[in-house]
């Protein structure tokens, strides 16, 4: 054979090898994913998934928590959607009503693998809207040294509101040191820490046939009872974040927080004894309550490829690779089964989060989420502050929420 | 003087990209905005008439609490830029050993990242961690911690504090260089005379830089009316809505909540009040500098 020909052989292998021109027929699935990288676990499955789905390629975008939603939904708005992207549940609703997003049919089967309520989380209107593919639930962490400090057992966590009110209050007399972290600041996650309060008293938000019923004597309770700790908070809550109460507590300088599992990880160093037990519960609670807080995988409308999306949102979020997926990032596990028990016997501090999953609450889906989220900060600051009574506040509160539903 | 058609022509031609280029980025956006205050346009595909609905319904929603609280910071925000920019720079400008250093030194606040110096500050306002609260419980002026952020009145002054100190590097720059302008012959004529330091502040270098200082402060009056990263970084309009500022108010609105028919409504209103801004500097320069503004 010619050298010549050796070479045309050769280049013409090359170029039909090619990553970029042996895949110039597929179809791209754009998908957008929260956070300032992609998993790595995410992206180990990609090939599988464009393996067994010959034709379609999928093309990953990360983009930070701050933009991502926004990015994502101005996207389908202005018409040039992407094929999925990784959304907060609470937004489904809002994205379902106007048209920018696709049902993801789930069967029986697939809804009975999920925790109770997991479905919720992206259920509205009978139908499911998104894969559920990050859960967060919230428990309550103590100091330990400060509890034996204020006379208190530093073994036996607040049960209840009544018990964690006076431990708070305890602990501010005793040491001086605030007793609970309070978040009020202009942020979404002061609603989500009121919505702590509202699930372990069996309070609900908007039932499922619409009806604002966030006017209820749980709900009442449940404020009163936030401002009630307030006096024993830190000073100036309306200047916190949840992630800035945390920072607070592990400087060992708060005697209780309602926080993540993320808490737990980052407490492992600290020079404070710790333990984490189920969110204490109000006079109403039925059992064990938390926040449920999901993301999801949504599918967008109109870019022709929205089976096939669906199918990748599936496979990422499937019973074999979730696990796998909630492992690497920390999650609190989606589907119950023999990992979360392994999980559980491995390290016990899992169980509170596992367990308040019983009679939890979704954050609750309206069509304004924003309008929502304001409203309810609006009212927290307005209690915390002294401003407003509760009653007034939540009255004030719940006619407000009829525009936003 | 007369100038033959091809000469206007050709005038006109290369005139042209300079209008196409604001016609796109000015024009365009301008009146889109405008025509969308008067629908209801979110994220639904379609998007319908309303009228005077969006404008109605600002009003209806403490919009002039709002406004009211924008002035109040905007008008804080500039005095105090443009007295401690005009104290500064008169400093600056004395013949003092060092004098070079004390000129970069007030460089900082321009030159560092605007989110990175917000961020410094957010920090410092911080209760339990930070320099501000700190510093006060050391020196026993504080019994506790103080969260500047945490009360509408402390955040509201924070963030005038934060503006502040970005603004006033460019300030005294600006100032300085006016101050430099001024003939040294008056002021030797003035000591000769035995005019004091004071006085002659009062008779020469003010008087001399009033141009400068109203032109300046309608500049700033225009840049600090629209100031939207250090609210945001800070406080993002809280607690409970008292350091929420026009800006802050159209980008939750337009932005935040997806109604793109309100936020235009509001964007319009701010647009209406910097038009006024605006009209008074180029009214101003018009009196001041009549070949300038021609």
């Amino acid at each position: 054979m010619k050298p010549t020909t050796i070479l045309k052989a050769g280049t013409a292998l090359a170029v039909l090898t090619m990553p970029g021109l042996a895949s110039a027929e597929d179809q791209a699935i754009t998908f957008i994913s929260c956070g300032d990288r992609v998993s790595a676990v995410h992206e180990a499955l990609f090939p599988k998934w464009e393996e067994a789905n010959p034709g379609y390629k999928i093309e990953v975008e990360a983009v930070g928590w701050d933009q991502c939603q926004e990015k994502a939904t101005t996207l389908a708005a202005a018409g040039t959607p992407v094929g999925l992207a990784y959304m907060g549940s609470r937004v489904l609703k809002q994205l379902a009503q106007n048209d920018l997003i696709v049902p993801i049919p789930m069967s029986a089967d697939e809804q009975a693998t999920y925790f109770p309520f997991v479905v919720s989380t992206v259920t509205t209107d009978g139908q499911q809207w998104g894969v559920p593919v990050a859960f967060s639930t919230k428990s309550l962490y103590w100091n330990k040294d400060l509890f034996a400090a204020a006379g208190l057992d530093p073994e036996k966590p607040p049960a209840t509101w009544e018990e964690e009110i006076a431990a708070a209050k305890a602990i501010k007399e005793k040491t001086g040191t605030a007793g609970f972290g309070v978040v009020a600041k202009t942020f979404d996650n002061t609603m989500h820490q009121f919505l702590h309060w509202v699930y372990t008293n069996n309070g609900t938000v908007i039932d499922a046939d619409g009806n604002i019923t966030f006017n209820s004597p749980e709900n009442l309770e449940a404020l009163t009872a936030l401002r009630d700790i307030t006096a024993y908070a830190e000073e100036g809550p309306t200047a916190y974040e949840q992630n800035e109460v945390r920072a607070i507590f592990l400087d060992g300088k708060l005697g209780m927080i309602h926080a993540s599992v993320g808490a737990k990880n980052l407490l492992k160093d600290a020079p404070f004894n710790w333990g984490v037990a189920p969110l204490p519960l109000g006079p109403h609670a039925q059992g064990p309550g938390t926040l449920l807080i999901t993301d999801s995988l949504a599918v967008f409308k109109g870019t022709g490829v929205e089976d096939k999306a669906i199918d990748f949102a599936k496979f990422l979020a499937s019973t074999e690779n979730q696990p796998v997926y909630e492992a690497a990032e920390g999650l609190t596990p989606l589907r119950p089964g023999p990992a979360v028990d392994k999980l559980v016997a491995d390290d016990p501090n899992w169980k509170p989060f596992i367990d308040g999953i019983s009679f939890g609450g979704p954050e609750p889906l309206f069509l304004d989420y924003k309008g929502l989220q304001d409203t309810m900060i609006t009212m927290v600051q307005s209690v915390v502050t002294g401003a407003a009574e509760p009653a007034a506040a939540l009255e004030q509160a719940a006619a407000a929420l009829e525009e936003f539903k | 003087m007369n100038h033959s058609p091809s000469a206007r022509a050709f005038a006109y031609l290369l005139l042209a990209p300079a209008v196409l280029y604001v016609l796109f980025i000015v024009a365009y956006p301008l009146v889109d905005t405008v025509i969308l205050s008067f629908t209801d346009a979110a994220l639904k595909p379609e998007t319908n008439w309303v009228g005077w609905k969006n404008y109605q319904k600002i009003f209806k929603a403490n919009f002039d609490d709002v406004i009211l609280r924008t002035f109040i910071w905007t008008f804080c925000s500039v005095a105090l830029k443009m007295t401690i920019g005009v104290l500064g720079a008169v400093l600056l400008n004395a013949a003092v050993p060092g004098q070079t250093l004390f000129r970069i030194l007030i460089m900082p606040p321009w030159i560092i990242p605007m989110a990175i110096g917000i961020f410094m500050w957010g920090w410092m306002y911080n209760g339990q961690f930070g320099m501000i609260s700190g510093l006060l419980q050391n020196f026993g002026l504080s019994d506790g911690p103080i969260a500047f952020l945490g009360y509408g009145k402390t955040a509201f002054w924070a963030t005038i504090v934060t503006d502040v100190w970005i603004g006033v590097p460019f300030v005294t720059l600006y100032m300085l260089a006016t101050i430099q302008t001024i003939p040294k012959d008056l002021y030797e004529a003035a000591w000769t005379d035995g005019a004091g330091r004071f006085y002659r502040f009062r008779r020469i270098t003010l008087p001399m830089i009033v141009p400068s200082l109203l032109t300046m402060s309608m500049l700033s009056l225009i840049f600090t009316f629209n100031s939207f990263d250090i609210i945001w970084i800070l406080t993002r309009g809280g607690p409970s809505g008292q350091t929420t500022t026009m800006i802050i108010d159209t980008y939750k609105s337009g932005i935040g909540s997806y109604k793109y028919g309100e936020g235009s409504a509001r964007a319009v209103m701010i647009c209406l009040f910097l038009s006024v801004f605006c009209l008074a500097y180029y009214r101003l320069i018009s009196r001041l500098n009549p070949v300038e503004a021609r």
